[in-house]
């Protein structure tokens, strides 16, 4: 596989169809629809889609693979229509999904936040295609973005991951004329409203070991929040040698160019954790999809499913790894 | 699939490589964080190197006819090179033919493929840093600015040493190997025609160049042979002889390597007037002091939003060491001579920027790098840049 292709895939899929990979409208909001969230307000929960592309990107990618094999015009193929009938994500793995976004939906809830859902305008952010150097690509994107949000009203966005949450910070301030939407990451929000009380007692949930993402640690300074949240969950976090702002890469941005290059990093990572605990939290789903791809015995959980467990005394599935 | 991708994904396969990163990438950690602590005015001596070099670069013409004017009037001789084939002309016109020359370690001698056009032109070259050497021996290239052997094992260095120098090793442990090549290399320092060095600073102010080393090989290079040669970048310019001295105690401390065994200054050529106050050049060190300020594209940079960031680089390495990318894969990923993040920026400027902007699309915008840099370089906005580059030149912009 070429990157010229891989690229011209996705920013062709992007722009024809709002999603950086083939996958249908309804898997971007379908999570929220036994929660029944409002429609309106002011204060969105944004989730970038992000969460919910991971069982789809993976599923791309391996097409990606096995396409490569066959040279860039079978590539071409990836981006089409016939495309998105290829795609098809493990069940498990967005379900899962659901039920971090559910979790984390409800953990506002508890935190006595207010806000609003976007549901079909829950729109993709883009962050890929300016990840990639596809500038104008974004750029056109991004407008589009942007017009369904002002057009909802959206006066503050809660975000969920930190690729969207530095892309709409920081970036589109940049790219979009006229943005002042505030971004509030829910890592921050929670923080503020839950962190100070411990729901359990203190390690109750057991140790588990904190894989910081790139984007938190270093572009965002979000690195104390996911701490004294777990802490106040009732798990014992665990700092592995490069921790906070000195996190180390899970090699998830170049899978979709090196998908053995992201795999040599990811296990490189996860030895290091390893010599902590066994049990891996991570805070962002691209680190959890990359890590996980490479796991054996270890259980990688998103902080999300831990603190519904801590907090709401809910088990989402896979909370806490079990 | 693309050159620096095939490349990098062979890197992948070599295990032997991937150890040898691991145990130096953590090596590197431990002792910068080690001399930093030990030493915390090492972080103010970086801000004030910074500013010094950001007021070079914005005024580098001046500086270059500065720093020129200086070497002059310290007895040595400037030349300004536009191009590789200019910088390889003007050596090779000082070096002649059919001479013994031994070098010290230079990325920039790498930038002009010095070694080799010298060895054409029938002379015989010896490179002195051990790691380079080793290099030189396996027809291959630096794998890290300041060990460029990294990817080199002990086994394969005893391989390369016994094989190619025809040196007899018993055991092969690296104190052997040393041993066996210090005395190998000692004769080819004592009759060297020429020395050629790099330089890790020149000061405008006096003419005087730095170089920062632990080996004790640049000394002898640039203190024993009639001629001395000093082959680097017009970055290297510092405004001051104290500047200049700050930007190697940085190095060093950022290369884990603190203080450093030894900073050695030349001004101009050896002379004495112990007879008569008559003054005769040449005394016990070089009589000729030769120095080629290379642009190669780094004129062109300093003008430049981006890429001028970049010439701030004081080529410590730290970047490469704490690389996800690099870790894996070492200077395979990047261009010919400069790799990993400082080298994205590097090849772009004095080499290819289709190359470079290709290199960096595999760079995973972690930020490692622009936080560890001590020049506060903003290394993967470079990357970000290039990778917009490679989009456009492929067609991909919209």
């Amino acid at each position: 596989m070429d990157l010229r292709s891989v690229l011209s895939a996705i920013a062709e899929t992007t722009l024809r169809t709002g999603l950086p990979v083939p996958a249908p409208r309804e898997a971007v909001y379908r999570w929220a629809q036994p929660l029944g969230l409002p429609r309106n307000g002011r204060v969105y929960l944004y989730t970038g889609a992000l969460y919910q592309l991971v069982p789809y990107i993976k599923a791309y990618v391996s097409l990606l693979e096995q396409l490569g094999k066959g040279g860039s015009r079978l590539a071409k193929l990836a981006s089409t229509r016939l495309a998105a009938r290829v795609v098809r994500p493990d069940r498990r793995e967005s379900e899962l999904v659901e039920g971090i976004l559910s979790s984390i939906a409800r953990l506002l809830s508890r935190a006595g936040v207010e806000y609003a859902y976007l549901y079909e305008d829950d729109l993709y952010s883009g962050v890929l295609l300016y990840d990639l150097g596809l500038e104008e690509a974004f750029r056109k994107h991004a407008a589009r973005v942007y017009e369904a949000l002002r057009r909802r009203g959206a006066e503050k966005l809660i975000t969920v991951d930190p690729h969207t949450t530095y892309v709409m910070r920081s970036v589109y301030p940049e790219y979009v004329e006229g943005f002042s939407i505030e971004v509030v990451n829910y890592l921050e929000l929670l923080a503020e409203r839950l962190g100070s009380k411990p729901a359990r007692a203190p390690g109750s949930l057991g140790a588990m070991v904190i894989h910081d993402p790139c984007l938190y640690a270093r572009a965002l300074g979000i690195v104390e929040q996911p701490r004294r949240l777990l802490k106040a969950a009732g798990v014992e976090v665990l700092e592995p040698r490069r921790s906070g702002r000195m996190t180390y890469c899970c090699g998830g941005p170049v899978e979709a160019l090196s998908p053995r290059l992201a795999r040599r990093i990811a296990e490189a990572r996860l030895r290091e954790l390893r010599e902590k605990s066994e049990r891996v939290v991570t805070l962002c789903p691209i680190c959890y999809a990359n890590l996980s791809r490479v796991a054996r015995d270890e259980t990688i959980v998103d902080i999300a499913l831990v603190l519904a467990k801590g907090f709401l005394g809910v088990d989402g599935g896979a909370a806490a790894g079990e | 699939m693309s050159r620096v991708l095939r490349e990098v994904e062979e890197a992948l396969e070599d295990d032997s490589l991937r150890r040898a990163l691991e145990r130096a990438a953590e090596n590197n950690e431990r002792n910068v964080a080690r001399v930093l602590e030990r030493h915390p005015e090492v972080e103010h001596l970086a801000r004030e190197v910074e500013e010094a070099k950001k007021s070079v670069i914005e005024r580098l013409d001046y500086y270059i006819d500065k720093a020129m004017e200086s070497l002059r009037r310290v007895g040595a001789r400037p030349y300004l090179a536009e191009t590789p084939e200019e910088a390889r002309e003007i050596v090779a016109g000082i070096v002649g033919r059919g001479k013994l020359v031994v070098m010290s370690k230079s990325m920039v001698a790498e930038e002009l493929r010095l070694r080799e056009h010298l060895e054409a032109l029938g002379n015989r070259v010896w490179e002195t840093d051990l790691g380079q050497l080793l290099v030189q021996l396996e027809n291959g290239r630096p794998m890290h600015t300041i060990a460029p052997a990294v990817h080199i094992s002990r086994v394969e260095a005893a391989r390369l040493v016994s094989e190619r120098l025809g040196l007899e090793l018993s055991s092969g442990s690296p104190e052997e190997i040393v041993e066996a090549v210090r005395r190998f290399l000692r004769e080819k320092l004592v009759h060297a025609d020429v020395g050629i060095t790099g330089a890790n600073a020149v000061a405008a102010d006096t003419g005087a160049v730095f170089l920062v080393e632990n080996e004790g090989n640049i000394r002898i290079v640039s203190g024993l042979s009639r001629k001395h040669v000093v082959v680097t970048g017009v970055d290297k310019i510092m405004p001051t002889i104290l500047d200049a001295f700050k930007a190697v105690l940085v190095q060093a401390a950022y290369a884990g390597l603190y203080p450093p065994t030894y900073v050695n200054v030349t001004a101009g050529p050896s002379s004495t007037a112990d007879i008569e106050l008559h003054r005769v050049y040449g005394a016990q060190g070089p009589r000729e002091v030769h120095v080629v300020l290379v642009d190669n594209g780094r004129r062109r940079a300093a003008r430049h939003p981006v890429l001028s960031e970049q010439l701030r680089c004081i080529r410590c390495g730290r970047c490469q060491l704490e690389c996800p990318v690099w870790q894996q894969s070492a200077n395979h990923w990047g261009g010919r001579v400069y790799g990993g993040p400082m080298g994205l920026g590097w090849t772009a400027v004095t080499e290819s920027l289709e190359v470079a902007a290709e290199a960096a699309m595999l760079c995973l915008g972690c930020m490692r790098c622009d936080l560890v840099c001590p020049m506060e370089i903003p290394l993967s906005r470079i990357a970000a840049w290039l990778k917009r580059q490679y989009t456009r030149r492929m067609g991909l912009s919209g």
